[in-house]
């Protein structure tokens, strides 16, 4: 510790730009493993707090999908013995029309049980009318919203709150306000709640409750009542305690998971590099102080701990520095997340209800403090090693090490075999050990590699600038320890721009492609601008008034809903099969289309969408369980299409299979073909004209409009591919700041030699701009090399665990193009400060450099 | 800290100047002056009538271009370059045309004796043929004055004596004028004129 304060300290402090730019790869990488991991738990934990606010005192609920369930479950709930309070809920959401509110979550509820599972907490409102459930039940228009949402909308009792509904826009009058706390502080407070039949009526239940929360008799455990009711309703429902509804949470949350972490994987391994680099000079420049300490005694040991005590102080402050970034990296990710979540609930968990785990944030540190302590391994190693008597040596020039090793090439080699091998086992274990395989072994021949290109361009560089383009090819072939670190650094981070840049676009190609084969109606009649969004219903008839209407060819009518198949909530598509066989035009991917769509609409299988059979580890032939208020659905799946509709799965059911289990008539979208020859704009006025009056809540949608809003999400999604694309970018910029700072140190003499003898200030600067576009080259050879491979390993990570579509295998040529320009710019910024440096350095101290 | 006061210095064209002096004493740092690699905070310097104290930075460099080869005591080579390369780079630097540069630069290395060593580097060859490879480079664009900081400080004594005695050779042939910063007696005792400092201050300045 002593020598910490009387050796590194002042060196640290004499190069204090360098020290910061190498804490700042710890930093990054840190900041992207905390904002990610942060966001995803906070948004988790939020959403687990909510569930478990509005459950109240429910031990179980019941569900039976997103279609709800009929009335009359709920009378064979309440005469099982060991049930103490069974009530229904209807959750809906509804919109505030108020800028800057966002849906409120309405909660359905029979008031006359509902309040011995819940605490409505009121703080005003008219007793009478509260108190008295019959009285609340006689005023259907009665609403009870939380002082928080009260507080904002300046909303006392007896106001009125006008909502969206199924039945239009619909006035309610505030009959009470819950206190904060509890219940009321779900979704921030945008919570309401009405009675459960007039939810019905305003929501479009029908006779139908969404779930029923309930508590068990004294003395029964929640296993036991879960087996009694389970055994009491049959295989349609599931029973489960409210903390299991985060399921779907966690594993949409788990595809954004996967590509986070492996992005913090890569800008962690890039700070790595930055700081071996670092250290690795850091060394060489101290080579005499090395000597002299060793000269006066301090043991080999004692020199590697310093520089390892170096690299934990290192690491620990990069790692601080990191988790404050990541807080606050978090808290926009956040908002993003949530917006992307807000369908499971049609309300937005709000942002600030952010809180870090501070177990995490132990783990964040810890990688980061061993990441730099890894990294500082080797040059820490090499500096126990420097021989005094040679480093005390003066006038003697800096050793130039070749940087090639046989050893290194031949495990590089090894590990190659070994990752072909992994692959060729193919399990996800063996898969993912292969792709880190493949990464160390790319990263033990960047050196090899580097120097390979280096010779290559320097007959380039030396016909275009004879002195200063052969003075830059040099300096990275002479020192490539000193570039193969921001080499390797620039190759990690652009093979992770080739690799998710090719995954966005072969995923957005794809999509167009679905959208320009299956999504083809000319018009979409919904309740909501977002189609996947399923909590607004119409009576299925209402397809038949659509085909009324002058100009209509065609309306196929749909109704999606999710259900858990195999523990997994997949999107369960009704549809009118002979409709999707005549204008559905998927791209088939197993079975022959006339067979699948004759058994299909036969309701003797489903057809599956390719994602679902691959995430699902299904084929033709295989059964598909669903569960129905009338039992288990069991079919076979007798079709694969292409199909982009849900991450998670899609499958595609006859809507007359459907109508007869789940007694549902009900649809969230009608798609209308509009005959030939016919504006689709017209139509749509007629639609409007036509059917506004008896659902106000209703819209008609153009295809150009549901295009865009897919495309608009498509393009959420892959900006924040982008914004890891900056931030690997960025990564890449600081290795070649720092690589070319050192370097400029480093060649402090050879500079000052080049002035001496007649250079200019601008030949200076030209020698380090010329060198930091050498690196930018080297760096964009085998980063373009090393994204070939990152890419096959992403494709094949995104359908295998991500979304499950194999897309095809195309090199992003135009990004390539553009990485060109975007690099060299940026290797130029990099080299304007140290060649700076470079022209300013005193000559004669120049010449007189070690 | 003063590091030269008081110096009143006049060197003819032509003339083989050693500077000697203790470590510490301002040797280098007069050189360095005279050089255009460092400026004075008072005074007046004048190179072949140019005043090189109101010189900016590139004007500096064009005079160390145009008329002046340095040596130094650590030789100074580029380690990546070839012998050939580094005759050659002052030449690179005034853009002469590349097959010019390319004879210039063979005829320099003949004149050193180190026709069999043209592509080799730095770390290939003896102190005294770096050294000699350095006196090329000085020599390559035919410097009116030739500056040499402890040039012989870094050899053994015969290396150091066939150093010494190719300068001369070169200066008798070329005429240009030299300064030696050394030492070393025995190689002051060789110039044409000697100029003892200390402390700073020319206490001696004697032809030989």
């Amino acid at each position: 510790m002593r020598l910490l304060t009387l050796i590194s300290w002042p060196y640290l402090r004499k190069h204090a730009v360098r020290s910061l730019l190498t804490v700042v790869g710890i930093v990054l990488g840190v900041a992207v493993f905390v904002a990610m991991h942060t966001a995803n738990q906070a948004v988790f934990f939020a959403f687990a707090r909510t569930v478990d606010k509005i459950a109240g005192a429910a031990q179980l609920q019941i569900t039976a999908g997103e279609g709800g369930f009929p009335e009359e479950v709920l009378e064979a709930v309440q005469n099982v013995p060991e049930i103490g309070v069974a009530v229904p809920v209807i959750e809906a959401p509804a919109g505030t029309h108020v800028a800057g509110q966002g849906n409120i979550l309405i909660l359905g509820v029979d008031m006359t049980g509902d309040r011995s599972l819940r605490d409505y907490d009121f703080e005003s409102g008219d007793d009478a009318v509260v108190d008295d459930p019959l009285v609340f039940l006689a005023q259907p228009d009665s609403i009870i919203i939380t002082k928080e949402f009260a507080a904002r909308n300046r909303l006392a009792v007896g106001d009125k709150l006008t909502l969206s509904t199924m039945a239009g826009d619909k006035a309610f009058t505030v009959r009470g306000i819950m206190r904060s706390g509890g219940l009321t502080s779900a979704f921030g407070g945008n919570l309401a709640v009405m009675d459960i039949y007039a939810a019905q009526l305003v929501f479009g239940r029908g006779r139908h409750f969404d779930r029923i929360d309930l508590k068990l008799k004294e003395g029964v455990t929640v296993e036991t009542g879960r087996a009694v009711l389970k055994k009491a309703l049959g295989v349609g429902f599931d029973v489960e305690p409210p903390s299991a509804r985060g399921q779907q949470l966690e594993s949409t949350l788990a595809v954004y998971a996967i590509s986070m972490n492996i992005s913090s994987v890569f800008a962690l391994f890039i700070g790595m590099f930055i700081i071996y680099n670092s250290f690795s000079i850091a060394v060489t420049q101290r080579r005499s102080e090395i000597g002299i300490l060793r000269a006066l005694g301090a043991p080999r040991h004692q020199i590697r701990n310093l520089f390892l005590v170096e690299s934990a102080v290192t690491g620990l402050l990069g790692s601080i520095a990191g988790i404050g970034l990541g807080i606050i990296g978090a808290r926009a990710m956040v908002g993003t997340i949530s917006s992307m979540l807000e369908g499971i609930y049609g309300v937005a968990e709000r942002a600030e209800e952010v809180s870090a785990d501070p177990r995490l944030l132990g783990g964040a540190l810890a990688i980061g403090v061993l990441t730099s302590m890894m990294a500082a391994w080797l040059p820490a190693r090499s500096a126990s090693r420097v021989d005094p008597v040679q480093a005390l040596q003066k006038g003697k020039s800096q050793v130039l090490t070749a940087g090639e090793n046989r050893a290194r090439r031949l495990t590089a080699a090894g590990f190659t075999a070994g990752a072909v091998l992994c692959l060729f086992i193919g399990t996800s274990v063996w898969f993912y050990a292969g792709y880190v395989l493949v990464i160390v072994a790319a990263l033990l021949l960047v050196p090899t590699a580097a120097l390979w290109f280096a010779r290559g361009i320097r007959p380039v560089l030396k016909w275009l600038r004879p002195v200063e383009g052969s003075l830059a090819a040099d300096s990275l072939i002479q020192s490539p320890r000193r570039t193969s670190g921001a080499v390797a650094a620039l190759m990690l981070s652009l093979g992770q721009v080739i690799g998710l840049g090719g995954v966005g676009r072969e995923s957005y190609n794809s999509i167009v492609d679905w959208l320009d084969t299956a999504l083809n109606p000319d018009l979409f009649v919904a309740g909501s601008q977002n189609l996947s969004d399923r909590t607004f219903r119409f009576p299925n008839s209402l397809g038949k008034d659509i085909s009324s209407i002058e100009g209509v060819d065609d309306v196929q009518s749909v109704r999606s809903l999710r259900m858990n198949v195999r523990g997994t909530p997949v999107l369960l598509i009704v549809i009118e099969m002979a409709g999707f066989e005549q204008r559905g035009h998927r791209t088939m991917v197993s079975q022959d289309r006339r067979g699948m769509y004759a058994l299909a609409k036969a309701g003797q299988g489903v057809i599956v969408s390719d994602n679902f059979a691959r995430l699902q580890r299904m084929a033709l032939g295989d059964t598909v369980d669903l569960a129905s208020p009338g039992g288990l659905v069991s079919l076979p799946i007798v079709g694969i299409v292409a199909d982009w509709s849900d991450q998670q799965g899609s499958v595609f059911l006859d809507r007359s299979v459907y109508e007869e289990r789940w007694k549902d008539q009900s649809a969230n979208v009608f798609r209308v073909y509009v005959k030939p020859g016919i504006d689709p704009q017209t139509v749509r006025q007629r639609l409007l004209e036509h059917l506004s009056p008896s659902q106000p809540r209703l819209l008609v949608l153009t295809n150009r409009e549901v295009r865009d809003w897919v495309l608009q999400l498509t393009g959420q999604w892959l900006q924040l591919t982008y914004s890891q694309v900056f931030i690997a970018v960025i990564v890449a910029i600081l290795g070649i700041v720092n690589t070319l700072t050192v370097s400029i140190i480093d060649r402090k003499r050879e500079l000052g030699v080049l002035r001496a003898v007649g250079g200019f200030r601008r030949q200076i600067r030209q020698t380090v701009w010329m060198e930091a576009v050498a690196i930018g080259l080297v760096g964009l050879a085998l980063g373009l090399l090393f994204g070939a491979g990152n890419l096959y390993f992403l494709l094949q990570i995104t359908g295998r665990d991500l979304s499950g579509m194999y897309l095809p295998y195309r090199f992003p040529f135009d990004l390539a193009v553009m990485l060109f320009p975007t690099i060299l710019a940026a290797a130029l910024f990099s080299a304007f400060w140290p060649a700076e440096s470079a022209v300013r350095t005193s000559l004669v101290e120049a010449l007189e450099y070690e | 800290m003063t590091a030269l006061s008081d110096i009143n210095l006049q060197i003819p064209k032509g003339e083989l100047v050693s500077i000697v002096g203790p470590s510490g004493s301002g040797k280098s740092t007069l050189l360095n002056l005279i050089g255009g690699l460092d400026r004075p905070t008072a005074g007046m310097i004048t190179l072949d009538g140019q005043r090189l104290d109101g010189l900016a930075d590139d004007g500096l460099t064009a005079v160390r271009r145009d008329k002046l080869g340095f040596i130094f005591q650590f030789f100074n080579l580029l380690p990546s370059l070839s012998c050939l390369e580094n005759v050659a780079l002052p030449l690179h630097l005034r853009g002469w045309p590349r097959k010019k540069i390319e004879e210039r630069a063979r005829e320099l290395i003949g004149l050193v004796k180190l026709d069999t060593r043209l592509d080799h580097l730095p770390d290939e060859l003896s102190g005294g043929e770096r050294q000699r490879v350095a006196i090329a480079r000085a020599l390559s664009v035919y410097p009116p004055i030739l500056l040499a900081d402890e040039p012989t400080g870094n050899l053994d004594t015969q290396t150091g004596i066939d150093i010494l005695n190719l300068i001369r050779d070169l200066h008798a042939t070329l005429g240009s004028t030299v300064l030696i910063v050394t030492h070393d007696m025995s190689v002051a005792s060789t110039c044409q004129r000697t100029i003892t400092i200390r402390d700073g201050q020319i206490v001696d300045d004697r032809k030989h």
